[in-house]
């Protein structure tokens, strides 16, 4: 009798909670996909701009950014301004050791900074690190926990090195990445003894490599996350963060062009493709930032006004067709293309696809690199190769007024935030949903199968 | 069945910008962004439920309390004080709009309750009416305010666009910081075989906790994490803390740190964390003296165990042991289960199965539904002991089940008992009548201490 009560009350806690798992377990390998094929370990010229999450896996910033936002010491134990927020003080963690041993100082800092931001005066200063702006800038520390600001070392034979949660246990370039937990890292050891990447993998290949179990970890495509989420996989999505924009290759070079641009704008049913192109997935883009970072995106209009561009449009001539190129490799960038020519058509603007790098309009995916806004919106305007704003403005007027120019430039036309979502294997445990899509794989552990 | 109840109060500190510093620094945290990581200092605290008002109610007034627990956790906003950022708007508005007529339209981006709209709509217009601007039909305004109540990552955002005539709107704005997530009073369940009481909550994550009383009342509460040992007074109902034991230590800490209070007689505490034990010393102040060392864990009062210092488990190997045997498998946790004359052990393995060791046979149990964490209680229910086990979920709650091993097979003898999030850690307490639950409150966002204790099911 008692053991058809106990297997009653085991059996029912398990209809309650299907999902087994017990305290973290340390060990085992994660196996991960990635499109991405970073040719090189380098945060700035090849992490960042292709696989930003496996930078933070080698690689450790000065400062972390919370979910709010908020700087937070991690290889900084603690700053100061002085000079009106010109000259920056900061305070180093002792202990903390490269992945070969060498300690972490504030020459080495200083000489890591210095290589990433060459117009900062970074100095080393007994224990810290001095760094002086041409301009006052509040947003430094904010700006430390940018992937590019990411402390490397190299030592005598140029390979690179970080502090980071995992070390490099072996990199082919394009191909693949073994990392190794560091046993000795300064904020615990990982969970997992390794992690194996496999670059240059097609999200079909990606699916089918989870699907048999032969991958942990996979990415998945917006427009495929309500579909992969019917199948039954295990699917993490995070808030809108990537930016689908227009992007004019050049200035407006009359007042006239101005207006056609205008127009052009008012001619884009972002609603449409949303629900039609990703199915869904992510928001209309009405400014560059997301309402979740910024809080005032609603001050941009976003919805189509057809008749609006039409008059526009009337009165003027477009001297020739538009050139609008896409990323081949992106598979919704070419639906995107084709319905934004159609779109421009209806308004009476002429807007040519073309597989050519030489065009008059790029619709380029923009990931928005910091949760900071003014970090965020210097981000894009790199990325779409616009004056990039000072980085001066402390309150969110300003902040507004910034985005404000870049919209005014005429220069991007935000059409979609999009989200990032992974597939993840079924004994992956202890996933972190982070604002900004950062991977702590440090945290995560892989379950063995319940006895 | 007794419901207690008792509001929490809250206080924040959020870090500035520039100049920020920790204390503790070879402890800090990594803040890497995620939903649930906090880094301010805010406390709450409850007295012990004997200090508290209990309540008998049926189900019925069970059930209104907790929708009103829900209505209360809906409304995240409630409760903050608008008047700053009220005042510093108005002001604004008159300054760009000049004293006379507008319209007023409040437009929630926001998760406002009407309520709540109402209420910062009238403080508005009341702000509006001492600088001077008369809030009226839109007809009979000169100008149309808009005001937008949105928020991001940082701030609530308030947004106004005043448009007179056929000019561009002229858009205002002002914040107010955003407090961190808030903390929300913990529905406690009723106490039918496990009852529980809220100890201590605090952002970072808690190893452990330790009642010390005086004069056979609860006199003071020790709160071990990873950087230090925090001691609190009971003091008018509720803990104060006094002082604070930074752990000081070299190598960094092993993730899903764990730790152990341990009260003694010859000292007040010794605190074990992997790789290092702390002791506390006299003389005028209470300070805390830490050293390098792999001191085995007492487990009971007749057994102790080596601890892993750089995971999250005990080796296996025993100190003095179980009879003969001096190891068994890696474990998490362990319990003694006193027979009649000898002492059964219950180790929770790596692998997830019970090992069961009397010193003389070995037992393994696997399919039982146990997590990793056992605490053992006493108390005048069945047979006088009981095993307390979480349960190996990692949904977004977890459980805590009784069981009783009158032979060597685990009998459930309580329902489960039900956290807002994983319970982390589970520890006797020294006088074995209660036990010690570590909860991640996922709904809070903060760390929980919880003494759990058997009631007979009245």
């Amino acid at each position: 009798m008692k053991r058809i009560a106990f297997l009653f009350l085991a059996v029912s806690s398990l209809c309650l909670n299907a999902d087994a798992a017990t305290r973290p377990h340390y060990g085992r390998t994660l196996r991960v996909s990635l499109l991405a094929r970073p040719t090189s370990l380098e945060p700035i010229q090849s992490l960042a701009p292709t696989a930003p999450q496996l930078a933070e896996l080698i690689f450790d910033t000065l400062v972390s950014l919370d979910q709010q936002a908020r700087p937070q010491p991690q290889l900084a134990i603690s700053w100061s301004a002085e000079g009106g927020n010109r000259r920056w003080q900061i305070n180093l963690r002792p202990g903390v050791m490269f992945h070969d041993g060498s300690p972490l100082t504030p020459e080495v800092v200083a000489s890591s900074l210095r290589a990433a931001n060459p117009s900062w005066q970074v100095s080393a200063n007994g224990d810290s690190v001095q760094i002086v702006t041409d301009a006052p800038n509040d947003t430094l520390p904010a700006e430390l926990s940018l992937v590019r600001n990411a402390i490397v070392r190299r030592d005598s034979s140029g390979k690179i090195l970080g502090t980071g949660p995992f070390r490099v246990n072996d990199f082919l370039p394009g191909r693949k990445l073994t990392l190794a937990a560091n046993d000795d890292y300064w904020n615990a050891r990982p969970f997992l003894d390794s992690i194996e990447i496999e670059f240059g993998i097609s999200p079909r290949d990606q699916l089918i490599a989870l699907e048999l179990g032969k991958a942990d970890l996979i990415e998945i495509a917006p427009e495929q996350i309500r579909r992969s989420t019917a199948d039954g996989r295990r699917v993490v999505v995070s808030r809108p963060i990537d930016l689908f924009a227009l992007v004019f290759t050049r200035d407006r070079q009359s007042a006239e062009e101005g207006r056609l641009r205008d127009a052009l704008s008012y001619s884009l049913d972002r609603a449409s493709m949303r629900s039609a192109l990703l199915q869904g997935e992510g928001d209309v883009a009405a400014a560059i930032l997301p309402l979740w970072i910024s809080g005032y995106e609603f001050l941009f209009p976003a919805k189509q006004d057809l008749a609006r561009a039409q008059q526009i449009k009337s009165g003027l001539k477009q001297s020739s067709p538009w050139s609008l190129g896409y990323n081949a490799n992106d598979p919704v960038a070419r639906l995107m293309a084709d319905r934004i020519v159609l779109n421009a058509h209806d308004a009476g603007l002429a807007v040519q696809v073309t597989p050519n790098q030489q065009t008059d309009l790029r619709l380029v995916r923009i990931p928005l690199v910091s949760l900071d806004v003014r970090l965020a919106l210097r981000g894009v305007a790199l990325a779409a190769d616009i004056p990039a704003p000072a980085p001066g403005g402390t309150t969110l007027d300003q902040n507004y007024q910034v985005e404000r120019s870049l919209m005014d430039s005429q220069r991007i036309t935000p059409l979609l935030h999009l989200p990032r979502a992974q597939g993840i294997g079924v004994t992956v445990r202890n996933w972190q949903r982070t604002p900004d899509d950062s991977w702590d794989l440090e945290s995560i552990w892989l379950a063995t199968e319940k006895p | 069945m007794s419901i207690i109840w008792q509001a929490p109060t809250i206080s924040t500190h959020v870090a500035g910008t520039a100049g920020f510093s920790i204390p503790g620094i070879a402890n800090a945290n990594r803040h890497r962004p995620t939903f649930d990581n906090g880094s301010s200092f805010a406390i709450y605290n409850s007295p012990f439920s004997f200090m508290s008002r209990a309540l008998s109610l049926s189900r019925t007034a069970l059930c209104k309390l907790l929708v009103i627990f829900f209505l209360l956790l809906g409304s995240a906003v409630a409760g903050v004080d608008w008047t700053q950022i009220e005042r510093d708007l108005s002001a604004k508005i008159a300054g760009a709009n000049g004293p006379g007529a507008i319209s007023l339209d409040l437009v929630n981006r926001a998760s406002f309750g009407k309520g709540e709209l109402d209420s910062i709509r009238r403080s508005l217009i009341t702000q509006l009416s001492t600088l001077g601007i008369q809030v009226v039909k839109p007809d009979q305004a000169a100008a149309v305010v808009q005001v937008s109540l949105s928020e991001n990552l940082q701030d609530y955002v308030w947004v106004a666009e005043i448009r007179q005539g056929t000019s561009p709107a002229t858009i205002l704005m002002s914040t107010a910081r955003r407090a961190t997530a808030p903390v929300l009073p913990s529905a406690h369940a009723p106490a039918i075989t496990i009852s529980r009481t809220l100890l201590w909550s605090q952002e970072t994550r808690i190893l452990d906790t330790a009642v010390v009383e005086v004069s056979g009342a609860p006199g003071y509460l020790l709160v071990l994490d990873g950087t230090g040992v925090r001691v609190s007074r009971f003091e008018s109902g509720r803990w104060r803390e006094e002082q604070f034991l930074p752990v000081n230590h070299v190598k960094s800490w092993p993730r899903d740190l764990r730790g152990r209070l341990v009260l003694r007689k010859d000292h007040l505490f010794d605190a074990y964390l992997p790789g290092v034990i702390c002791s506390s010393t006299g003389g005028a102040s209470l300070g805390l003296s830490c050293r390098d060392g792999d001191d085995p864990w007492p487990l009971s009062p007749d057994l102790s165990a080596f601890f892993t210092p750089n995971r999250n488990y005990f080796t296996g190997g025993l100190s003095p042991g179980i009879r003969q045997e001096n190891s068994v498998a890696p474990f998490y946790s362990a319990v003694p289960v006193p027979k009649a004359n000898y002492t059964l052990w219950v180790f929770a393995s790596l692998d997830g199965t019970l090992q069961l060791v009397d010193g003389v046979s070995k037992q393994s149990l696997s399919g039982l539904g146990f997590g990793s964490d056992l605490a053992v209680v006493r108390s005048t229910c069945g047979s006088g002991l009981q095993v307390l086990a979480s349960s190996n979920t990692d949904n977004a709650t977890d459980a805590v089940r009784a069981f009783e091993i009158p032979d060597r097979e685990p009998v459930p003898i309580s329902p489960l008992l039900e956290f807002a999030g994983p319970v982390i850690s589970m520890w006797t307490e020294n006088n074995a009548t209660n036990a010690v639950a570590i909860i991640r409150n996922l709904d809070a966002g903060r760390y929980e201490a919880y003494r759990l204790s058997i009631s007979c099911g009245q």
